[in-house]
């Protein structure tokens, strides 16, 4: 990802230690660069708050959030602590997303090889993806109830037809060359959707599951401000209620590094095990 | 197998069972209509919702304050983006400084600071475009930025060789290049748009479709809950068709 382009008329390019020392001088400096301008940002908004330059109910200050930070972490806030209301979040994402992953990749898998299959099902996986989900979370509570049942199906929801889409997709885009050398060479129809199908087509599925948690962590806090008594997003909206600008603010850092830790954790479990990608 | 039909069929075919089964199980009542409403009474709900409109407002002024909300948000986010991106891309000091805020916003969920938005803003116009300007502008940051870093080095190269200034190789070497990858980003960028405004209109709003859902869903008006929803699909999906389009026509050099 963090491509650093080597200048090709610099000679220390064509040494493999040289360029490995740039490598790690350049991520250095990007580093303290983009510490630099976090920390430049935290005293702007200190200074903003500690001169009154905006007003203290609008935007509390930093060491408000870190005062509501150690109060919902010991106390817990109406109730539920910080950590019981991220369990909640991240259980109803890993329930909806699980059992989409477990179901929707076999059938975008089998939509992939199977023609008739895929004219059958694919229409419906074409509306149901730019669909916005919170849009039948009103349906799903008429039908499911506003328990987590119907969060968990919402979720699902979200990120079933994104996965079956990349997965089928994913086939579909195999090299027919592959596969006939493949046939041409001995190898049954299992063998070559073990080793010919699947390894060309996991690239694809691997991004289809990493943009279908961003949706699905997206809608969970959506969901959570619409019907629910705990989680992140439920958090969010009490603290709204009760005007404790401090407690959202913390909230939104929260979701922010859950974001950024849950992308990144589906990257390097990519990287991991699509060794291949884009050397194929 | 099934070589012989052509696919066209088997989705049609496909169509009509579902549409089948769901005039068998509405008709035969099995579901009662609050659950799910049968075909006819979708199409009823659908003309009354035309001649009356909803709530006062005619069901185009709806469509049309959701089409307004999407387009400003995503035009303003995308081209921010794209030229925060496109900077970024280029210098790559720029790049770790802006990266941090960047990368934090991207996956951070639009409703979470929808409600600062609107401590900050008030409800009304202001807060939605924002936020929507927020969802879309990081999407086409890191894709216009990504776009400028895979300009193969070379062609860079030929162009200085040949005496092109930082500006024209900016020009005629670098955006040509990283066009389709812009491109591909603004279309990413107009589903997270799209999608969010739906959630932004349940949560905070008095007009547009997403409201027109929520406050029939309250109503249990489930035959309007389902004509928005269908329209919310067909819509979604034109927009990114149209996207499509305008995609293949800008770049008819992509992957050449």
């Amino acid at each position: 990802m963090q491509s650093v382009r080597t200048a090709p008329h610099d000679l220390a390019a064509a040494d493999p230690v040289a360029r490995q020392t740039r490598a790690w001088s350049e991520r250095r400096t990007r580093t303290a660069l983009g510490a630099a301008s976090v920390v430049a940002m935290l005293l702007a908004w200190w200074a903003a708050s500690a001169t009154h330059m905006v007003r203290p109910d609008l935007l509390p200050s930093p060491a408000d959030v870190g005062k509501a930070a150690v109060e919902v972490i010991t106390e817990g806030y109406r109730g539920t602590t910080l950590l019981q209301n991220i369990a909640a979040t991240l259980g109803r994402l890993l329930a909806g997303f699980g059992v989409a992953t477990l179901l929707g990749v076999p059938l975008g898998l089998w939509m992939g090889s199977n023609r008739a299959l895929h004219a059958a099902i694919d229409w419906i996986v074409q509306f149901m993806r730019p669909l916005p989900p919170l849009s039948y979370m009103i349906l799903l509570i008429l039908w499911l109830g506003t328990g987590d049942l119907s969060k968990s199906t919402l979720l699902f929801l979200t990120a079933f037809p994104i996965i079956v889409a990349a997965s089928a997709a994913g086939v579909r885009g195999v090299k027919l060359q592959r596969i006939q050398v493949a046939r041409a060479l001995g190898a049954g129809r299992g063998a070559v959707f073990r080793h010919v199908v699947l390894p060309s087509a996991a690239p694809m599925i691997m991004t289809g599951l990493q943009i279908a948690l961003a949706a699905a962590f997206s809608t969970v806090v959506s969901a959570e401000l619409l019907a629910a008594t705990d989680g992140l997003g439920w958090m969010v909206i009490s603290a709204s209620t009760f005007l404790r600008n401090d407690i959202i603010i913390l909230c939104i850092i929260i979701l922010g590094l859950l974001g950024v830790g849950l992308a990144s954790g589906l990257r390097a479990i990519d990287r991991r095990v699509i060794h291949w990608r884009g050397r194929e | 197998m099934s070589r012989s039909i052509p696919a066209w069929a088997i989705t049609l075919a496909s169509i009509a069972v579902v549409l089948c089964a769901w005039v068998g199980v509405t008709e035969g009542g099995l579901v009662r209509d609050l659950f799910l409403p049968s075909p006819a009474d979708l199409w009823s709900g659908f003309l009354e919702l035309i001649d009356e409109g909803y709530k006062g407002r005619p069901l185009l002024v709806h469509v049309g304050d959701s089409l307004f909300r999407v387009g400003a948000g995503f035009v303003t986010g995308v081209a921010a983006g794209t030229l925060l991106g496109l900077a970024m891309g280029y210098l790559p000091k720029l790049d770790a400084l802006a990266a941090p805020f960047v990368e934090f916003l991207r996956p951070l969920p639009q409703l979470a600071y929808l409600i600062l938005l609107i401590i900050w803003l008030g409800i009304g116009e202001t807060s939605k475009i924002t936020m929507l300007f927020l969802a879309a502008l990081p999407v086409a940051a890191v894709a216009a930025r990504d776009g400028v870093r895979n300009v193969p080095a070379e062609r860079l190269r030929v162009a200085q060789t040949l005496g092109a200034s930082s500006w024209q190789v900016f020009r005629h070497v670098i955006i040509p290049s990283a066009l389709p990858e812009i491109l591909v980003g603004a279309r990413l960028a107009a589903g997270i748009v799209y999608g969010t405004l739906i959630a932004a209109e349940i949560i905070a709003g008095s007009s547009g479709i997403g409201w027109m859902i929520l406050d029939a869903g309250r109503f249990l008006r489930s035959d309007y809950v389902f004509v928005g929803i269908i329209m919310l699909g067909l819509a979604g999906i034109a927009i990114d068709r149209a996207l499509l389009l305008i995609e293949k026509r800008a770049v008819h050099w992509a992957g050449r």
